[in-house]
């Protein structure tokens, strides 16, 4: 009995003693990870804080031959000068119009073709998903003229739908989806289908909702998309009604000779990118919510 | 076996995917090749009723570019060193980021900001921290080392010409792997990111009980399940990186090369890029059906390793 | 394995579909001359387009004179649009054409006009300019379509003269707004040193020296575009650089190796730098006020503001910045490049709408008042010599000095060498040699000669005529 006792007795202490070690490394680990997340953010934040600086200087200032890592005197009319030269609310509801309906559209092609491929089984597959990988291989800009001449044909120009339809497919953001639909596990599906409920069902169901953060990422992907957007807009609806924000506010910071004025571009974007920002800051809860709490069990 | 019910559906949850991109991807494509044929075609000179020999001269024409061959090891290189340095990379960050507490939503945050940061601003940034300004003709003074050159000097060390005039090519191309992985990054955090949290907590939960060390959770545990993810991120970063151009661009400017050797760091659309603003997209078609070629090739290569390697 | 062949397979398909598809895209309008419409312009109503690169002051003077404009004829409507830098309208011009949605008036450099050429889509001016049919206008007076004697002759000759560079004698553009190199110098160190300002490349060598005995640190020139250096190099000299007709590429020979040698020397002796090689802004050099700095620049003359060193709170400024020609071969025959943008009109399918363009056109380059406001607003040098005697414009010129009114100094320079503009030939792929010649003066510059100079500046040109023929 008594031995035995004292056997608990040294149990209990060894595992003090490597549960003290464990503190000890787990410390040790914990404190390393937010060292190395706390360089990387130094490094990622850096051209940010850039941007933010060379908008508050003078031109003059950003022509030094020695750049300043601080503005030696801020100027905010350039972001006066970057509102002031268009007319950001028409710009922004343009842009927003685009960017809104591209992706909701976006999204439903993408979740339906990247179901079809990663759970339905129909003859030549493969081959379309090869095919579909392929268009991705050649350099879009040769694509331009082959598709400029295409709406022309169908009149589409300077209207929102040639701003939006184009792009609607995206092979990228299909393979991306589809990925993450095969990581879920088959059973689930196969376990619907016993009970007796539809693709569609079952889709919007279970699949979607699993797929959320990849869901998430692509929205904030084409949202990007939208905003950033400039030569085919320009190209083919540079009309007061239908002008995206990029294009309306490159006009801010050319300047009469044709130069661009870097510091008012680079408020122009600080501008552009604020409200996007705020939608990500809004978005990234739903990333980061994951499986756990969407209420599926797999 | 094949449920003949689900053919049908398959093909019309396709078909709008389909569609569209027969009319705004297909026919571009189809395009692409028969002009590729079209001996010296000229998307202007067509316009006045110019015929063109239907051959292979425009392939002639860009293989028989001296700096093809250039070009294509540039393009290999910086490919085969940028794909894996900034999975891993994205990899450990997505980890960390999920794996703590405290300043979580705070670093995840700053990790999104480089969504918000025009590349412009990236391209500007990088070219001032690694630029020497005012370099005499005898390397030995300058005006400015710039912010990088300042911090390997407080080490003690000696500055490197990274990229001006006189740089060496692999001082280019250390730059140029640097800056490629930090804008490829964002990216990539987002995807792996978006993918750990479709991972079932339950196998964490298990592998806690079990006492797993962390570096086996990761590699046996989160590395499969995120499998999928890591497929995607590095078969599309192949793909982009055989198609890098613009961070030539945002480094180097133009000219593709440090000052004094134009050229010395362009790729394969880099030499598409040249052609295409006077219009000759017989050259342009054929070199970019010659990339085709090749990102066709490492692509399958890569989907027939995937497919022994991916756990689903 | 088997998705290789399927792949392959349908490539294959995809290519034998592509060669039977092969249809005719010519366009009838492009490939026609213009003709003139009997009676000129018949009053209809038309709107005509115009691309451009102005930023809102510019726009500003334009909209101000579109209305002058609809006085004489309300039934021309003038849309026009800002449509990027110059190569983003070139690029949206290019693609358009393949369409036919090409504008009917756009700014154009001359090897925008040499690609838009290569779809002969833009309209000769000659039998326009020598069109003696008389128009009346809105109110009443009459103007002669074509352009008068007087007219020609008020538009500085090296301007004017760039709208023919083309190989065939025919003129394609009008100029609009012009400018030139100018030679900055900082006005109160030379005061303060007794020092010559430099008017030959010999006596500015000497300078150099002289300064870098004064300022050993410093370098003393700083040189913006070497494409520009080494062109006009070519120029001042009389030797082969490009040519419009035949062989293009020309600069590969001896003359033009001296000279690039004896500038090696120079950029070695630390006399002289260039923006790219520098690493920075040359005017940020220029206006510098600690550290390494340069004591003359030679940039942009519509960049003068730049040149300036910034201004203490009282608004003193530094010192004092000089403007004057660039140095010379020979400065009895001074030669300095022609830069800035000049207007092309497009063949459009109605006849109508190319006179509209011409008139509009024609109205702008050949109104002084017009000249004399855009001169004014963008710093940019007016194309015709009357606006010398513009009342305004001359108030402005006789403020002119080297600190507030620093615009209006260059400007002045510029209008005083009027005699010695060049413009050189234009073709497709004109732009490549340009680009070719500054690469080269950047290798020629900063590449280690191994010992032998002469090997190394002959492989260096060799390979820049072998970039412009690929």
């Amino acid at each position: 009995m008594a031995k035995k006792k004292d056997s608990i007795v040294m149990h209990e202490q060894d595992l003090q003693q490597v549960s003290a070690q464990q503190r000890v490394m787990r410390v040790l680990v914990k404190s390393f990870t937010y060292l190395f997340l706390g360089v990387m953010a130094l490094i990622v934040l850096f051209p940010f804080y850039w941007m933010i600086i060379s908008s508050l200087k003078s031109l003059d200032e950003y022509r030094f031959n020695v750049p300043t890592l601080w503005p030696q005197k801020i100027i905010w009319a350039n972001y006066a000068k970057a509102f002031d030269t268009a007319d950001l609310g028409q710009l922004f509801m343009n842009t927003a119009y685009v960017g809104i309906v591209s992706t909701l559209l976006s999204l439903v092609i993408t979740v339906l073709s990247a179901f079809a491929f990663a759970r339905l089984e129909f003859k030549g597959k493969d081959m379309m998903f090869g095919a579909l990988l392929a268009t991705m291989m050649i350099p879009g800009e040769l694509f331009t003229i082959t598709n400029y001449a295409t709406v022309n044909d169908f009149g589409w120009m300077k209207s929102f739908t040639v701003l939006i339809v184009p792009f609607l497919v995206s092979v990228f953001y299909i393979y991306l989806l589809r990925q993450n639909f095969l990581q879920i596990p088959n059973e689930l599906y196969l376990a619907a289908k016993v009970d007796g409920c539809g693709d569609l069902k079952y889709l919007w169901k279970v699949m979607v909702p699993l797929a959320m953060p990849t869901l998430i990422s692509i929205t904030i992907l084409k949202m990007m998309g939208a905003w950033n957007s400039y030569v085919w807009p320009r190209l083919v609806a540079n009309d007061d009604a239908h002008r995206l924000i990029t294009n309306g506010l490159r006009n801010a910071f050319t300047t009469t000779t044709g130069d661009v004025d870097y510091p008012v571009q680079m408020a122009a974007v600080a501008i552009v990118s604020a409200p996007l920002f705020l939608v990500f800051l809004f978005l990234r809860k739903y990333i980061m919510q994951g499986v756990s709490r969407s209420g599926i069990k797999g | 076996m094949v449920d003949s019910k689900h053919q049908w559906k398959a093909w019309l949850y396709l078909s709008p995917a389909i569609v569209l991109l027969l009319i705004f991807t297909v026919w571009p494509i189809i395009n692409t090749v028969r002009i590729a044929f079209m001996e010296g075609y000229n998307a202007l000179g067509v316009l006045t009723g110019q015929q063109f020999n239907i051959g292979i001269g425009n392939f002639v024409n860009v293989l028989k570019y001296g700096d093809f061959l250039t070009c294509l090891k540039n393009t290999m290189l910086l490919t085969v060193l940028t794909v894996p340095l900034s999975t891993i990379l994205a990899l450990l960050i997505a980890v960390a980021l999920n794996s703590i507490k405290p300043l979580q939503k705070f670093l995840q945050t700053i990790f999104f900001l480089p969504y918000v940061t025009n590349s412009i601003a990236i391209g500007m940034v990088f070219a001032a921290m690694f630029n020497i300004i005012g370099l005499s003709p005898d390397g030995a003074r300058a005006e400015s080392w710039g912010i990088i050159n300042n911090v390997i000097m407080f080490f003690g060390g000696e500055p490197v010409n990274w990229i001006n005039a006189q740089s060496s090519y692999e001082a280019n191309i250390a730059v140029m792997t640097i800056y490629i992985i930090w804008n490829a990054l964002p990216f990539k955090i987002l995807i792996l990111l978006g993918g750990l949290q479709s991972i079932n907590k339950q196998y964490y939960d298990a592998a806690r009980v079990d006492g797993t060390p962390r570096w086996r959770v990761l590699t046996k545990i989160t590395v499969p399940l995120l499998s999928p993810m890591l497929a995607y991120v590095i078969i599309t970063g192949f793909i982009g990186g055989f198609k890098e151009y613009s961070s030539i661009v945002g480094i180097f400017g133009e000219k593709m090369g440090p000052v004094g050797d134009a050229g010395s760091l362009n790729t394969m659309v880099g030499y598409i890029y040249e052609v295409l603003p006077d219009m000759n997209y017989g050259d342009a078609s054929a070199a970019a059906l010659i990339l085709f070629g090749i990102i066709l090739v490492v692509t399958m290569i890569n989907l027939q390793v995937s497919k022994k390697r991916v756990h689903f | 394995m088997k998705k290789i062949v399927a792949i392959l397979l349908l490539v294959t398909m995809l290519l034998g579909i592509g060669m039977m598809s092969g249809c005719n895209k010519q366009n009838n309008v492009l490939a026609s001359d213009f003709v003139i419409p009997e009676g000129g312009y018949d009053g209809s109503a038309v709107t005509i387009n115009f691309y451009h690169t102005m930023g809102e002051p510019l726009r500003a003077v334009l909209d101000a004179f579109i209305v002058e404009f609809n006085k004489l004829y309300p039934n021309i409507t003038v849309v026009h649009e800002q449509v990027g830098g110059y190569e983003d309208v070139r690029d949206q011009i290019k693609t358009e054409l393949t369409v036919g949605n090409q504008p009917n008036i756009a700014y154009c450099y001359p090897d925008h006009v040499a690609l838009y050429n290569v779809a002969k889509a833009v309209v000769t001016l000659d039998d326009l300019i020598a069109s003696d049919i008389t128009i009346t206008r809105n109110d009443g007076t009459t103007e002669t379509l074509g352009l008068t004697d007087a007219q020609k002759a008020d538009f500085i000759e090296g301007y004017y003269n760039e709208g023919k560079e083309f190989g065939d004698g025919k003129m394609y553009t009008l100029p609009f707004s012009k400018s030139t190199e100018v030679l900055y110098y900082n006005k109160t160190f030379f005061t303060e040193n007794n020092l010559q300002v430099p008017k030959t490349w010999d006596e500015l060598e000497k300078v150099c020296e002289q300064i870098k005995k004064i300022d050993p640190t410093s370098i003393p020139l700083g040189y913006d575009s070497e494409s520009n250096w080494f062109i006009t190099m070519c120029e001042q000299l009389g030797t082969d650089y490009t040519s419009a007709t035949g062989e293009h590429y020309l600069f590969d020979n001896a003359e033009n190796k001296a000279f690039v040698k004896r500038f090696r020397e120079w950029y070695q002796k630390e006399y002289v730098t260039t923006q790219e090689i520098y690493g920075a802004y040359t005017s940020g050099l220029f206006t510098a006020t600690t550290g390494q700095r340069s004591y003359m620049s030679i940039g942009s003359s519509a960049g003068a503001k730049h040149q300036r060193p910034q201004a203490n709170d009282k608004g003193e400024y530094p010192f004092e910045v000089g403007i004057t020609t660039i140095p010379q071969v020979d400065a009895n025959n001074p030669k300095v490049i022609s830069q800035g943008p000049s207007v092309c009109i497009f063949k459009d399918s109605n006849p109508q709408e190319v006179i509209a363009s011409w008139l509009f056109v024609k109205f702008l380059t050949t109104n002084v008042n017009f000249q004399a406001a855009f001169s004014d607003a963008s710093g940019y040098v007016p194309v015709l010599k009357s606006v010398a005697d513009h009342p305004t414009y001359k108030e402005k010129m006789e403020k002119a000095d080297g600190y507030d009114n620093i615009a209006y100094l260059s400007a002045k320079i510029c209008m005083e060498q009027a005699n010695a503009y060049y413009t050189s030939p234009a073709f497709n792929g004109s732009a490549d040699a340009r680009d070719e010649v500054g690469t080269l003066i950047q290798a020629a510059f900063t590449k280690d000669d191994g010992g032998n100079l002469d090997a190394l500046i002959d492989q260096i040109f060799q390979e820049a005529i072998n970039n412009c023929k690929k």
